[in-house]
């Protein structure tokens, strides 16, 4: 499938060689980030607050310049063709912004600045109108509703125009579950028809959902980057078992059930709760129960599940986390 | 065929600041002060032995407009960074450039349709019409370098200001100088405290205000082309300034 650019499915649309960026000139924002997405992916950027997140959102849309390495939008540098990346760009950004007119007013001046024709803006208008369910308060000026209705009206905005990348910089922020599971099936449908998403959230079930591939980063540098799957696999061939028991006997049952696992499996404890990883939760669940039986324990709870994307994440960012094991 | 971008951007910049609540600030302040100041100083006026306050007010509430423009010009640089709306345009299809010149020209656009209106309105309450096309020329001229000397201004401050509490002391106190100390409500007297004398000839809306009203009465005088190329040379000054301020300013205020 071609996108407006002459671009095939698959092929590189972003390029990040070592690219780093200081706002201050002593503390790097962004540190040596290399990656490329690919066109139709759905590439997702995790991170805590402050990780690099944005900057890197700002850079790949030439709203900063990085202040070393190679960063490649769409075939062109961000430093020299600004213009022609952007005007082949949609950007929801973390902040919100909206101009001062009615709901309906906000997404028809949105696409006369972005040259799209008269009776094509009132078509995508209502189609976004319904689609986002802004009917109840489309002729609301956009100062006298809510900020989750501010942040429909944002998105919503960004569809009224064609484009190859879709930069969302936490786009869900302020939108109930309804609307969540809404913006994240209309870019679902838009990538099936070609477009590419680069995605930031603190919403690791929004991130399974939807990205193809995630890259976690942190203090500017990417830890990991894979599929969602592999990194799931990658950060763990072992299972987690969810366990808690009476809390008099907790101390003394983790600490033998640490010394019956044997170094291979990792306890992390909180109270009469704890969560172990392991490498064959049957044989872990046999010798919790035999265990348990022994020194007279009462089990509360044990459940057996499979590694969340929460988990990777955890991992990636403090690996110390593991060797922690039995606090 | 689209409108070029800098087109796009003064008809998005007239769209949102063309609501009931700025018409009455842009037009309808300027209209009080020519109605209420005009008719209730003319007894001052008149008991001083002088002709009619309304004639000389009206060019001096045109040239005022000058002012009004380019707070509008401030307002919307700092509006479009305290809402988001800058970082919005510029990972659009548009250039920063683009964006300062698209302010600079609403500010124009808005300075000479406010002294158009004026005019009209000036016309309506004396009932004659003294101004020439040459006398228009130079109202209208003056106004239009005006616009972009306090756009400038304006947009200068919006660029290095954080707060909206700053921002808004800072222009009601600048304001409240420039209008008060130049000739638009008031002719200039030696017998003025020197320091108020000073204000008087260093401010820019001393220049347009005699100008214009020259203009409105047909009596241009080779001063009144001093003061322009004065003016023109600060415009070019405080264009320069406020370029730069702009173009190093944060788009947001994150």
């Amino acid at each position: 499938m071609k996108g407006q650019g002459g671009l095939e499915t698959g092929d590189p649309v972003i390029v990040a060689e070592q690219v780093r960026h200081s706002y201050d000139g002593r503390r790097f924002a962004l540190d040596g980030v290399s990656f490329t997405v690919a066109r139709g992916e759905v590439f997702g950027l995790l991170g805590r607050n402050g990780a690099g997140k944005s900057t890197l959102i700002k850079a790949m849309t030439t709203l900063i310049q990085p202040t070393s390495g190679r960063l490649r939008v769409l075939g062109h540098d961000p430093r020299h063709d600004g213009r022609k990346i952007r005007e082949r760009i949609g950007v929801v950004q973390q902040g919100e912004s909206f101009e001062f007119t009615t709901v309906e007013g906000n997404l028809d001046l949105y696409g006369f600045l972005w040259k799209v024709p008269r009776a094509e803006r009132r078509r995508r208008a209502e189609l976004l109108i319904e689609r986002f369910g802004l009917g109840e308060f489309r002729r609301r000026r956009s100062f006298d509703i809510s900020g989750g209705q501010k942040r429909r009206v944002q998105v919503a905005r960004e569809f009224m125009h064609d484009m190859d990348i879709l930069f969302l910089d936490e786009p869900t922020i302020g939108l109930d579950v309804l609307m969540r599971r809404v913006l994240l099936d209309s870019i679902r449908a838009e990538v099936r028809r070609g477009l590419t998403v680069v995605f930031t959230t603190h919403n690791l079930e929004e991130a399974d959902y939807l990205c193809d591939r995630v890259a976690v980063i942190d203090e500017g540098r990417l830890l990991a980057m894979d599929t969602v799957a592999n990194l799931k696999r990658l950060y763990s061939g072992k299972k987690t078992v969810d366990l808690s028991v009476g809390a008099a006997d907790a101390p003394r049952f983790f600490a033998a059930l640490q010394g019956a696992l044997g170094p291979a499996a990792t306890i992390t404890v909180s109270g009469s709760e704890s969560v172990l990883l392991v490498d064959d939760p049957k044989e872990a669940l046999s010798v919790i129960v035999q265990l348990a039986q022994r020194l007279g324990v009462q089990i509360e709870w044990l459940t057996v599940r499979q590694n969340t994307l929460e988990d990777v994440f955890l991992r990636s960012i403090d690996p110390g986390r593991e060797s922690r094991g039995g606090a | 065929m689209a409108a070029p971008n800098l087109a796009r951007l003064i008809y998005r910049n007239v769209r949102v600041n063309t609501d009931p609540a700025s018409l009455v600030i842009l037009l309808g302040l300027p209209a009080m002060y020519l109605v209420f100041f005009g008719f209730g100083f003319q007894s001052l006026a008149s008991a001083g032995g002088g002709g009619s306050y309304l004639a000389f007010l009206a060019p001096g509430i045109m040239a005022f407009q000058a002012v009004m423009a380019g707070t509008v010009g401030g307002s919307m640089l700092w509006a479009d960074r305290r809402w988001g709306m800058l970082a919005q345009l510029l990972v659009g299809p548009f250039t920063r450039t683009e964006y300062l010149f698209g302010i600079m020209l609403t500010s124009l656009l808005f300075g000479l349709g406010g002294a158009a209106v004026m005019l009209v309105l000036a016309v309506a309450l004396l009932g004659t019409a003294t101004v020439g096309v040459a006398g228009g020329l130079a109202i209208f001229g003056v106004i239009a370098l005006g616009s972009i000397f306090f756009g400038s201004l304006m947009l200068f401050i919006s660029a290095l200001v954080k707060s909206n509490n700053a921002y808004n002391s800072i222009q009601i106190l600048l304001l409240f100088f420039v209008n008060f100390a130049s000739t638009v409500f008031y002719p200039f007297s030696s017998r003025l405290p020197y320091a108020l004398q000073v204000l008087f000839s260093v401010n820019p809306l001393t220049y347009i205000a005699d100008t214009a009203r020259n203009g409105y009465q047909g009596h241009l005088t080779a001063t009144n082309g001093y003061e322009m190329i004065v003016l023109a040379a600060e415009t070019i000054v405080f264009l320069f300034l406020a370029t730069q301020a702009y173009l190093r300013s944060d788009v947001s205020m994150e």
